[in-house]
């Protein structure tokens, strides 16, 4: 008080303190105007990314469907595989606790409890994926509890059903630790059905987008890759299920935000495979190409095709393509060592050469020639040939070439080797039956004043793709091949040269450029069998919901899409529906041409049928190779009970294969061996073809297999009836 | 001591606004533990140092601030010996020493570091309120201040030495420096910062990159801190999400958001209903400690005040600044609101030295 009047107090300048004021003014200003934007303005976007951030959809994967063969029996399932987990965040607090847990752990598991947890022992455990041995459990624990602490780690993959058993009575002792359970596909036909069942694989980077928008969830959810499993892929997925829940900041999971939608398990389908007729193929198959290949000393026989068929319906029974793969090995993961080796695999193993492959069919192709020629009045069932060992023919590329000696060359009989008279005069059906190519060159090119005017390759063109060939059947497969019926504008194009008159010729046999997959084959002997109706070759036989009630699907072989309704170009798969492809006597299919001098000329809009009388002398064609004793088939099927009608091929090729092991010798080509039969002969219920690359002789190499299939069928019919099932029946 | 002493000039505003502040603090803090077992014990313990701290502000108030200036050699060397003895001592967190352990205490020295600067200096431009306002009188109080400023350089704790050059600055300025001196010093200032900028610890020249150069998609670091401390001030609209229901601090997706990052997690609960609130009591405070200023009898005690005042402003600021992505990240606590014993502490221990100015500012009343 003393002091008071002395000293005032301290005043401030007046603008220096106003400077201060505007100071602090101007900063909380700014800071009011960055909350208000931040606040009002953004607000909303804000919000968006709070929602964002503690939103999580949990995708709960649905069982897929199961595959069985037309028996019931499973070709392929999901079964439990174990995996032992750890769940970093529900480890017990002590530390010394957790060592003991891992110790405990890593004497069951044999994985290492691992080192001390360094810097450097986690950047070398992160350079392993899951399920890969190589980083202790330590580390593996240390990475996922900086990741996400409440997702389980994989700690080991795919223990034995005893470990996984044991983990899980330990696990009260073991907090943190769990066995989660991974469905897996399992095949238990495995390599026998591999080329039809197919496998599955990860979900493709390329189609990552379009699986996403169905609800798959890539790196989970796995996709079918080949066979069924890819073609009936959307029947056979299910629709994935979804949760949205509340997660914190470390991924636990809090609570449902929305209701959740479960999941829709994948519908089940029924092959119409036979399993036991299939194994009886592929026995067959083998069994002959071993006896070949130790009858040579040498791999002659490298990859073959059987297919058995009902003709009336189309259900395809068996379809072995050899060699295939063993699909129980990608189901886990598709090991690239094998994935390496069967890609690499000359004989492409991957493949389904009973429909991706294109073969010369050769003389098997000779039923499309006589259908065609006699439909066209070419020749009658009272004609004679005259069929010696070889003709003498000039390769003509204009209408005008002369022939002399320097474009004129033997065309060979198969028989000229054994006895080069030939086969004599020999009328239609003996043709067919002793399979005379000599007789077939005259029908599809014409022969001096004998035959004035030959088929022709546009004619042959029209009967070839009416009796299946030139165009994909639609079977519910992917990957199927074409083949080819060569066409004058075709060879310009590809090749830049003229027909030719012995174009013609050869490929009235099935030579030259012709070309067609095992399964056209036997479309086109189906065909003849059924008396001119060609069924639609099928795979599948029913599609069952998970209460095993049929559902109604329709395929459509275009796009490989598949609808529960019908849509245009698709036929029904369920329930089961023969589905006719057409029928030649009845559906006007060939187109009409005026030929003369050995050109023909196309006449628009005409189109014509195949006389029913036309099919009939083609079917006594091939039932005469069977009872007549110079038919080729004759020696294969003396003693077979039930009639059957067929044709034998031995189609001479040289591809890169033959090419480079320098075997494509001119008249000596290496030859596939091809055989076609059906039974019963009068009423046809199962067509087998069977084709051995580089099998040699069709009737004694492919022949005894066809045969033995046959056989099976009929024993396993039999068999079925004394037990009163009617497996192969409607 | 009692002489000149009237409770009635006590400023109860003052202690009402900081009384708000830190309960809104402590409420704010034991919403954002949210269930972090280790955070657990942090309410109760910043309950203790508000109550120690209200307790501090009365009997510092009740001790005349001029008793301070005289003590002014023991205090000023007492300090420092602490803030040497940090360097071999004390408690290495985050690389960087700041921590004294007392007892289950840790203690922050540099948190009154800064209460015994403003003492000191307070001091200092009391004795030299009539020298002329020139260098050599800058210099003279930047020694005192440097006695303190190097100690805690080399911690390091660069956020702390900006917030004494900036005590320091403020003093000279409200002191009367020529406006051609501001120039120059503001200059140096800018020159230093430039050369010491490539001597900065890779942290912390990290944050200023990360600031400048921002990657709003990161998932972790400092960046991932900032965005996180964005979407919950955003999301929290006008009125907030509600006490206890912020999906942003409940579920830990906002880090440090008991101390650092309190003011989005305030933010994201009250909306920027809460948000305002805070602003204006800190604004409220600071007007409350400048009037102190203003008012008290001598230039010692008007520098406390007004320097109180400015601690308060600036820290709060650059707090709220760096929550708001204006500034780059740093270490300095929301004033009375964020946890912190030690900061709670000293910022009552000056709010204490405001009272017991403007409690003895004039006898003009009697």
């Amino acid at each position: 008080m003393s002091t008071g009047s002395i000293s005032r107090p301290a005043r401030f300048e007046v603008w220096r303190l106003a400077v201060i004021y505007i100071a602090v003014i101007l900063a909380f200003t700014g800071l009011l105007f960055k909350l208000i934007n931040l606040q009002v303005v953004e607000g909303s976007n804000w919000a968006t990314r709070a929602t964002d951030n503690f939103t999580n959809e949990v995708s709960i994967p649905a069982p897929r469907g199961i595959i069985y063969d037309r028996n019931g029996y499973i070709l392929a399932r999901n079964v439990a595989s174990y995996n032992v987990v750890i769940t970093p965040a529900s480890l017990p607090d002590d530390d010394s606790d957790i060592q003991r847990i891992y110790r405990e752990l890593s004497a069951f598991i044999d994985v290492p409890v691992g080192g001390p947890v360094t810097d450097a022992s986690l950047e070398e455990a992160k350079l392993f994926a899951a399920c890969v041995p190589g980083p202790g459990i330590s580390q593996f624990v240390a990475l996922q509890d900086t990741l996400a602490p409440y997702s389980s780690v994989k700690i080991k993959c795919n223990v034995s059903e005893d470990i996984a058993r044991i983990v899980k009575e330990k696990t009260v002792d073991w907090p943190g630790v769990s066995v989660e359970i991974e469905p897996i596909r399992d095949f238990p036909t495995g390599s026998l059905t591999s080329n039809v069942v197919g496998f599955l694989g990860p979900i493709p980077a390329l189609f990552e987008q379009k699986f996403k928008d169905k609800g798959f969830v890539p790196n989970r959810d796995k996709v079918g890759y080949a066979g069924v499993e890819s073609s009936l892929q959307d029947i056979l997925a299910g629709r994935n299920g979804l949760r949205v829940v509340q997660i914190d900041v470390a991924g636990q999971e809090l609570r449902n935000l929305e209701p959740p939608i479960s999941s829709v398990p994948g519908h089940n389908v029924t092959l119409t495979i036979d399993t036991r007729l299939q194994a009886a193929a592929e026995a067959s198959l083998l069994q002959e190409i071993n006896y070949w290949n130790t009858y040579f000393g040498t791999n002659r026989i490298s990859s073959g095709v059987v297919i058995a068929m009902n003709p009336k319906t189309g259900e395809i029974l068996a379809m072995v393509s050899y060699p295939s793969y063993e699909n129980n090995r990608f189901a886990r993961l598709i090991p690239s060592y094998y994935y390496e080796q069967l890609s690499q695999d000359p004989r492409h193993p991957l493949l389904n050469n009973a429909i991706s492959a294109e073969f010369p069919p050769g003389s098997v192709f000779k039923l499309s020639t006589a259908t065609g020629a006699f439909n066209e009045k070419v020749i009658d069932l009272n004609t004679i040939i005259q069929a010696p060992g070889q003709l003498l023919l000039c390769e003509k590329f204009n209408p005008n070439d002369l022939c002399n000696d320097s474009n004129t060359r033997p065309f060979v009989d198969w028989i000229f080797e054994k006895n080069p008279a030939g086969f004599g005069q020999i009328d239609f059906q003996h043709c067919i039956a002793y399979s005379s190519n000599v007789c077939f060159y005259k029908l599809g090119g014409g022969f001096q004043d004998e035959i004035k005017q030959g088929l022709g390759i546009e004619r042959l063109g029209q009967y070839a793709s009416a009796l299946g060939y030139n165009k994909r059947s639609g079977i519910q497969l992917e990957g199927e091949a074409a083949g080819l019926i060569p066409s004058p504008q075709w060879k310009r194009i590809n090749t830049g040269e003229n027909w030719s008159t012995g174009d013609t010729y050869i490929a009235s046999v099935g030579q030259g450029y012709v070309l067609a997959t095992p399964l056209q084959v036997l479309m086109s002997g189906a065909t003849i069998a059924n008396n001119g109706k060609l069924m639609q070759p099928t795979i599948v036989r029913e599609v069952t919901d998970g209460e095993g009630n049929v559902v109604n699907m329709w395929f459509n072989p275009q796009d490989f899409t598949v609808s529960t309704e019908q849509t245009e170009g698709s036929y029904q798969i369920s329930p089961f529906t023969p589905n006719m492809k057409w029928d030649i006597t009845t559906t006007p299919m060939i187109q009409s041409y005026s030929c003369d001098g050995g050109y023909c000329s196309l006449n628009e809009n005409e189109l014509k049928i195949v006389a029913p009388e036309t099919v009939a002398a083609v079917r006594g064609g091939t039932r005469l190779a069977v009872t007549d004793p110079r038919g080729t088939l004759q020696k294969l099927f003396k003693g077979f009970p039930i009639a059957v009608g067929g044709k034998t091929g031995t189609a001479e090729y040289c591809d890169d294969v033959a090419f480079k092991a320098q075997r494509c010798n001119f008249g000596s080509w290496p030859t596939h061996a091809w055989t076609l039969a059906y039974a019963p002969y009068e009423d046809p219920e199962i067509i087998v073809v069977a084709f051995a690359y580089n099998g040699g002789e069709g009737a004694s190499v492919a022949g005894p297999i066809v045969e033995r299939v046959l056989k099976a069928y009929f024993e396993l019919k039999a068999l079925d009836i004394e037990q009163g099932k009617t497996t192969f029946g409607q | 001591m009692t002489r000149g002493l009237s409770w009635r000039n006590f400023d109860f505003l003052l202690l009402g606004a900081v009384v708000l502040a830190s309960s809104l603090g402590t409420a704010m803090i034991r919403s954002a533990v949210a269930g972090n077992e280790i955070l657990q014990p942090l309410i109760i313990r910043q309950v203790y140092f508000a109550l120690l701290g209200g307790f501090v502000i009365f009997v510092v108030a009740s001790i005349d601030y001029r008793y301070w200036l005289a003590l002014y050699r023991p205090i000023y060397f007492g300090i420092m010996i602490f803030l040497v003895s940090l360097s071999s001592f004390g408690q290495s967190a985050f690389g960087a020493q700041r921590w004294f352990q007392v007892g289950v205490l840790f203690l922050q020295p540099t948190e009154f570091a800064k209460i015994v600067a403003i003492i000191v200096l307070a001091r200092y431009f009391d004795k030299t309120q009539y020298q002329p306002k020139n260098l050599r009188w800058a210099f003279g109080g930047f020694l005192w201040a440097f006695g303190l400023i190097i100690w805690i350089l080399l911690q390091p704790n660069l956020s702390n030495v900006i917030v004494l050059a900036i005590i320091f600055f403020a003093m000279l300025w409200i002191n009367g420096l020529e406006l051609k001196q501001v120039l120059y010093l503001g200059l140096a200032g800018i020159v230093l910062a430039g050369i010491a900028f490539p001597f900065l610890e890779p942290y912390q020249r990290q944050r200023v990159f990360t600031f400048l150069s921002q990657d709003s998609t990161a998932t972790y670091g400092a960046t991932y801190n900032v965005q996180q401390a964005l979407i919950a001030i955003g999301s929290g609209g006008l009125f907030g999400k509600g006490y206890g229901h912020g999906t942003q601090t409940q579920l830990r997706f906002l880090k440090v958001r008991h101390t650092d990052f309190i003011f989005s997690a305030v933010s994201e609960e009250f909306g920027m209903i809460g948000a305002i609130v805070i602003i204006l009591t800190l604004a409220f405070i600071v007007w409350r400690c400048i009037r102190a200023a203003q008012k008290a009898r001598d230039v010692s005690g008007s520098m406390m005040a007004f320097v109180v005042a400015i601690l308060i402003f600036f820290q709060g600021a650059v707090n709220i600044a760096m929550n708001l992505n204006i500034f780059p990240v740093s270490g300095l606590p929301l004033p009375f609101i964020s946890y912190g014993g030690s900061g709670l502490t000293a910022l009552m221990l000056g709010i204490g030295l405001v009272e017991s100015v403007v409690m003895r500012h004039s006898q003009t009343e009697f």
